[in-house]
């Protein structure tokens, strides 16, 4: 539990993940009224990013579709696709995460519900504890993503397949992460379009992103349900 | 002495975990996580991470989505309603009439999606009102109903047996050729069923359908062709080697989007819905997958799974009782989770097992399909039966009743299986790979 204790702004890491988040829900769950005009502006924004990631990830279905009809194509035509089973995999891999919030607010997440349909009082606050554990476990899983992709990064992690990608692509990820100022040296040093094998960090940002997303939005639903005191979780399936 | 403290421990959180609704990918990584803190130095974190992402990018995970995604298309366009209509005219001539195309739509429809719920709904969809109108005994429609769409696990396409191959590494083709014969036996069992009915019952039978003059039922039948060439394009594919289980998904994909759009029911809003749909399931596999995958990692290194295995072999079981012992397992693990939770949950620990006892695979792979499918249909939860609570509005113990026959063949199923298990190492033995 070592590095829990980095200090961050001035408080231990885990204050800012999992301590503050759920002070925040007690105050939903004591003064619902007096929190909902404060996180109720957050909801519709939030609810566009969970959808737009959704969309994003499907994008990423349809690449699927295509690599893999243009694997088939090549081998046919006897041509080679180097690293074509790679990229499928990472096409796989950035569905998945991408769509992972989506499919959460969506009520596409399955869980064994015998107990929460008991009667009212679970059906609010069994439904709060297991968010509550969900969106702890959902931390834990962002915050490792996050350390892992940086460290790939710092040890400059390469791919064990044959897929290699223009160096511009690099550079234009890099840059998103980058401030302004940056992005002239920035493409001075790396703009060209010579092939490197595919660093792993670079698929490696749709865990971080997509279990980014899946903490908040678990967190976000936990507030809601506080808040209007009801499941705001559309169309779920309960089994 | 750990490993009886582990299984406590393992079992105790998994249960609260799940029963208190946490989602089932998420409570598998809790469990995970403790097993890791408490039996091992190892960071979790970090193992979690590697394992997490070399499962989540592989290349073999690709059918999934593609084979979600186009039982999707033919979910949301008209070819299904084609198929069935195109079905029908050739199921009146059979003791029990129309009663049979709810088993031969589902095996028809079963085959192009790898889902029991899909198929239930699709199948459901159009036939239990044309039944109701036709003076069907309810009881039979929604039996056989709720039997027949288990098939949408067993026969290929199945997401159940990609999951399955997935977790236990084994070939995605290998499985798929192993589920078509039993797949057709259990079938041909429903079908059995419903003509024993018809006999027994002759005081139920509706009244006779009338006759159909033969060009009229060619002409219906036309509508069947689409989809029946697309299950022979994706299944043959894979039979004669010309394709890999992804790469046949990729061709069904296609050939679905090319038929709806010349069938003229494919529109932008058709084509995104079943997009957006098949992204929301396989994004909720993935996730109980990664789950999964980290609760396996974090099992060996307890040494559960092994000693187990030792512990069971020493018992000297033979092979048969071993099976036996599992089906009462998976039946009552099926009655608290779903399929593929289910799967993904025990594979880990049963794998090693059935290594150690020299049961085929390939053979369980089936095996375990046909005793998580009779899960489905038995209560309290059992999805099929959910499924049809909605469609129908009956009592969910009414329900359940109309299936037990079903259950009951099921049964007889595993038993067939075990008598036979060429019927399932056959076809895999012998398809060109």
């Amino acid at each position: 539990m070592r590095d829990w204790q980095l200090p961050f702004l001035f408080l231990p890491l885990w204050v800012w993940l999992f301590v503050l988040p759920t002070a925040l829900a007690l105050l939903c769950a004591v003064f619902p009224h007096r929190m909902r005009p404060v996180l109720a502006p957050f909801w519709r924004i939030l609810d566009r990013i969970y959808i737009g990631s959704g969309a994003f990830a499907a994008c990423f279905m349809v690449l699927i579709l295509l690599l893999i009809i243009g694997q088939m194509v090549s081998r046919w035509t006897g041509q080679v696709f180097p690293g074509g089973t790679e990229f499928a995999g990472y096409a796989m891999a950035c569905t998945s995460f991408f769509a992972m919030a989506y499919a959460l607010t969506q009520g596409a997440h399955i869980r064994v519900s015998i107990l929460l349909q008991l009667n009212t009082f679970t059906k609010l606050w069994l439904d709060a504890f297991a968010m509550l554990i969900s969106a702890v476990t959902a931390t834990y899983f962002a915050r490792y993503a996050i350390k892992t992709n940086i460290l790939s990064e710092m040890l400059n992690d390469r791919t064990q397949g044959l897929d290699q990608v223009p160096e511009w692509v690099l550079t234009f990820v890099t840059m998103l992460g980058t401030w302004p100022w940056e992005w002239g040296a920035l493409w001075a040093k790396g703009g060209g379009s010579d092939l490197v094998f595919t660093p792993v960090w670079l698929p490696q940002i749709a865990m971080s992103v997509g279990t980014v997303l899946l903490a908040v939005a678990i967190w976000d639903h936990l507030y809601r349900l506080l808040i209007a005191r009801g499941s705001q979780i559309k169309g779920e399936i309960l089994e | 002495m750990t490993e009886v403290y582990a299984t406590i421990i393992f079992i105790f959180v998994l249960f609260a975990l799940l029963g208190s609704s946490v989602w089932v990918g998420l409570a598998l990584m809790g469990v995970a996580w403790v097993g890791m803190e408490l039996f091992t130095s190892r960071p979790a974190g970090d193992a979690m991470i590697t394992t997490i992402w070399t499962g989540a990018s592989s290349w073999t995970l690709t059918a999934l989505p593609l084979f979600i995604w186009m039982g999707e298309i033919l979910y949301r366009t008209r070819l299904s309603e084609d198929m069935f209509r195109g079905l029908a005219p050739w199921m009146r001539f059979l003791p029990g009439g129309l009663l049979h195309t709810n088993i031969a739509g589902c095996t028809l429809f079963a085959a192009v999606s790898g889902s029991s719920a899909a198929t239930l709904n699709m199948v459901g969809k159009m036939s239990i009102p044309e039944l109701r109108q036709r003076g069907y005994p309810e009881f039979m429609i929604i039996g056989t109903l709720a039997g027949a769409a288990t098939l949408g696990l067993m026969i290929p396409p199945s997401l159940t047996l990609i999951v399955y191959g997935v977790t236990i590494n084994e070939s995605i083709t290998k499985l798929f050729m192993a589920g078509v014969f039993p797949g057709l036996v259990l079938a041909g069992l429903f079908m059995l069923y419903i003509m024993a009915w018809h006999y027994v019952r002759p005081s139920e039978r509706p009244p006779k359908e009338e006759r159909l003059p033969l060009g009229k039922m060619l002409a219906e039948s036309r509508f069947l062709l689409p989809v029946v060439g697309l299950v022979v394009v994706v299944i043959g594919s894979m039979y004669m080697g010309y394709a890999t289980a992804t790469e046949a998904a990729a061709v069904g994909v296609v050939g679905a989007l090319l038929l709806s759009l010349g069938q003229g029911s494919l529109s932008w809003d058709t084509f995104v819905t079943s997009l957006m749909g098949a992204t929301r399931t396989s994004a909720m596999i993935a996730l109980i997958l990664m789950g999964a995958a980290f609760l396996s990692l974090s099992m060996g290194f307890t040494g559960l799974p092994r000693a187990l295995a030792t512990a069971i072999d020493s018992y000297n079981l033979s092979p048969v009782m071993l099976i036996a012992v599992l089906t009462v397992f998976y039946l009552v693990l099926g009655m608290f989770m779903d399929g593929l939770s289910s799967v993904v949950l025990t594979m880990a620990i049963v794998e090693p097992m059935i290594r150690q006892a020299g049961i085929d695979v390939i053979w369980f792979g089936i095996f375990l399909v046909v005793v998580i499918e009779t899960a489905q249909v038995t209560p309290p939860i059992g999805f099929n039966l959910f499924v049809l609570q909605g469609m129908t509005r009956h009592q969910i113990g009414y329900i359940a009743k109309t299936a037990i026959p079903m259950v009951a063949l099921m049964l007889l199923m595993v038993v067939i299986l075990v008598i036979f298990p060429e019927l399932a190492t056959w076809l895999p033995e012998n398809a060109r790979q």
